[in-house]
């Protein structure tokens, strides 16, 4: 019942009219920036992060929690309506919601995506209120070894769930923990990689980077390659509700979809993405007649709308009790929570409990206004996506620019956005994806630290590493998971998925 | 996102057999490029990095974790080279200066001039910067697209969430 008092304190927090107020301007803003084509989550976050950053800390998280459902949300509309998946995660919901809404079933997608969320929302929700703190007591007998041992997990899940080849996203994990490192060294004053700039002494800033490579890069990219004109497809309000059979079919795949991705996304380097893929094989391989997969099966939007939306929530777990994020979009939020003033890890629990259940409860209220606002407001949705593209970057980039300069006045932050803007454009040339080096920019410090502190620990000898039962187990999985990406069999399963797209 | 097709060459005529010639060498352009990048990175990496004392396991030195680190992105540089000499893979899409150039001038002047003219106008500067990264730019219609922006953002980061900015010049 503890769990209901501890929820009853984070809706009190989250229910303040203001609170209520940033989470819906969150849900709207993020479904706005999402629903653009080829806009995911990682670039709206990015691009809207500047705008949390005035408010307190309760209210700049749950804004930024609203703003993360809604751009998956809007990624889903987009999907659905026009075959333009923004991200990864909704790759799969193009596969089978774009056919459905080819035989004119647009308004039933969508209203099953959304309820399916929502649903998934619900439990998450509920999930992370019941083993939030068991799991942060468990994260209290965490010691440096078993710390780094998951972040090394959580890296090589990163470098699994990239896309295209291993060893460039292996690289990448590893420039991002060395561009992780530049600044002063905690440990001796040192300043390290900072070429004399006195604006890197405090490392490299978090905001410029993270435009730079997602939000303007991703301009370029569709100003080089305009994306071809598809055809959008229309929806009513009326044709808005799922008929019986496929709400018959669909219940069911959400019940497995919000479980399978409930637990995935506590996983390191789970999230969304794997939740959504892993759900879609599921569905197929238990259907009755797995032809109708391809051709608008429900169970396909349901079951995979459902597992990503859990394990978007989920996926909050590890960031709040252990203070590590276990995706790119995690080390995002974990940015924006630093810049806030907060070190996320099981001590906000008890020492802001408010904040912490705060969150949990506005991520509810998040899904709620979703469903309640956006999927009548579908048809406004619809509209933008009519904008001409000629009008939204320049204003996309004067947001990232006032973005920067309302953060710091320093001109060196413009320069710096210019350089990982140039950066990330190399990266695009040549096939590398930037979003595991987020991960491993946020993580450099904590990984350095931890392995400092172990080997303190032991004097030198690494074998620390394998004799404490915790990191251990974490090795072995990581090895395991090494080996899944060497074994050709895994490999050619992996190439397909990422084929589908 | 985008799976690249693989390159097709064609092998016919003398013309394209001197092409050949060439492109034997390097099979997977964007490969080779990618390990260059990481061989650069780690080499640089390891060069600056080497006046930071390494010191040993057991009292690890600020050059320790960066050194491992850049060893290995050199190395996976170096693998990522010697696989695109052997394996064929995709090619370097060209290179379209035009988007690139205006967008980062659009940033660099908006970054410059705002300290001394102001959000509205350096805004509208950088609208007007950004819309020629296209072609077939309709002045009247960006110049009135980037009058409303410009007002519109400004009003809600300066009035809406308080942010410190000077709005006009000689502030």
């Amino acid at each position: 019942m503890e769990v209901f008092a501890h929820l009853a304190t984070g809706f009190m927090a989250a229910g303040s009219l203001e609170n209520l107020m940033f989470c819906l301007i969150g849900t709207v803003l993020g479904t706005l920036i999402g629903v653009l084509p080829g806009i995911g989550p990682i670039p709206a976050l990015a691009i809207l992060l500047p705008i949390t950053f005035g408010l307190d800390p309760l209210s700049s998280l749950i804004m930024l929690a609203g703003i993360y459902y809604g751009a998956q949300y809007g990624g889903s509309t987009t999907s659905i309506l026009v075959n333009m998946p923004g991200e990864a995660s909704s790759v799969v919901t193009c596969i089978e919601g774009h056919q459905m809404a080819r035989k004119g079933r647009a308004g039933a997608a969508l209203a099953i995506a959304a309820l399916g969320s929502f649903f998934a929302g619900t439990i998450g929700t509920v999930f992370i209120a019941a083993f939030g703190p068991p799991l942060a007591s468990i994260a209290q007998q965490f010691n440096s070894p078993d710390y780094f041992a998951l972040m090394l997990l959580g890296l090589v899940m990163a470098i699994v769930l990239a896309h295209g080849s291993v060893l460039k996203a292996v690289a990448m994990v590893l420039i991002g923990l060395l561009l992780g490192l530049v600044g002063t060294d905690t440990n001796t004053g040192l300043t390290r990689y900072t070429f004399g700039l006195s604006g890197l002494w405090e490392g490299i800033d978090f905001l410029p980077l993270v435009l730079g490579l997602f939000g303007i890069v991703e301009i370029i990219r569709n100003l080089e390659n305009p994306p071809p004109p598809r055809e959008t497809i229309s929806t009513r309000m009326r044709d808005l509700w799922p008929n019986r059979q496929e709400l018959r079919d669909s219940i069911p795949a959400a019940l497995r979809g919000t479980g399978l991705g409930s637990i995935l996304g506590i996983l390191p380097g789970g999230g969304a993405v794997l939740a959504s893929f892993a759900s879609y094989t599921l569905e197929k391989k238990i259907s009755k007649n797995p032809r109708k997969f391809g051709h608008g099966a429900v169970e396909g939007v349901a079951g995979p709308e459902s597992a990503n939306n859990a394990a978007a929530q989920t996926s909050f777990i590890p960031l709040l009790t252990l203070g590590i994020p276990s995706n790119p979009i995690m080390a995002i939020m974990m940015g924006a929570m630093i810049i806030q003033g907060i070190q996320p890890g099981a001590a906000v629990m008890t020492t802001r409990p408010d904040l912490f259940w705060g969150m949990v409860a506005s991520m509810w209220i998040g899904n709620l206004m979703l469903v309640v606002i956006n999927l009548p407001m579908i048809g406004i949705w619809v509209k933008l996506l009519s904008v001409p593209y000629r009008l939204l970057y320049p204003a996309i980039l004067l947001f990232c620019a006032i973005g920067v300069y309302s953060t710091s006045t320093e001109p060196f932050m413009m320069v710096l956005m210019i350089v990982f803007t140039v950066f990330g454009y190399v990266l695009f040339k040549l096939g590398c994806e930037p979003a595991p080096m987020v991960l491993g920019f946020i993580l450099g410090p904590l990984m350095e630290e931890n392995l400092r502190r172990s080997l303190v620990i032991s004097r030198g000898d690494p074998s620390i590493f394998i004799n404490r039962p915790i990191s251990a187990t974490l090795l072995v999985a990581t090895v395991l998971m090494l080996c899944l990406i060497i074994f050709p069999q895994f490999r050619k399963t992996r190439e397909e998925a990422f084929q589908e797209e | 996102m985008t799976v690249w097709p693989a390159p097709k060459r064609s092998q016919t005529g003398s013309h394209s057999q001197v092409f050949r010639e060439e492109t034997m060498v390097i099979k997977s352009p964007q490969d080779f490029g990618a390990g260059i990048l990481f061989i650069l990175f780690g080499a640089i990496g390891l060069y600056v990095g080497s006046d930071l004392t390494f010191g040993s396991a057991r009292n690890m030195g600020p050059g320790y974790f960066p050194m491992i680190i850049c060893g290995l992105i050199a190395l996976i540089g170096l693998i990522v080279t010697a696989k695109s000499l052997a394996i064929e893979g995709p090619a370097i899409e060209r290179i379209r200066f035009r988007p690139i150039i205006f967008i980062l001038l659009a940033i660099a002047a908006f970054g410059m001039l705002i300290a001394e003219i102001g959000a509205v106008i350096s805004s509208i500067l950088l609208i007007m910067f950004a819309a020629y990264a296209r072609r077939d730019v309709n002045l009247v219609e960006t110049v009135i697209f980037a009058v409303t922006t410009a007002a519109f953002v400004v009003i809600i980061f300066v009035y809406g969430l308080g942010q410190p900015m000077p709005v006009w010049w000689g502030r």
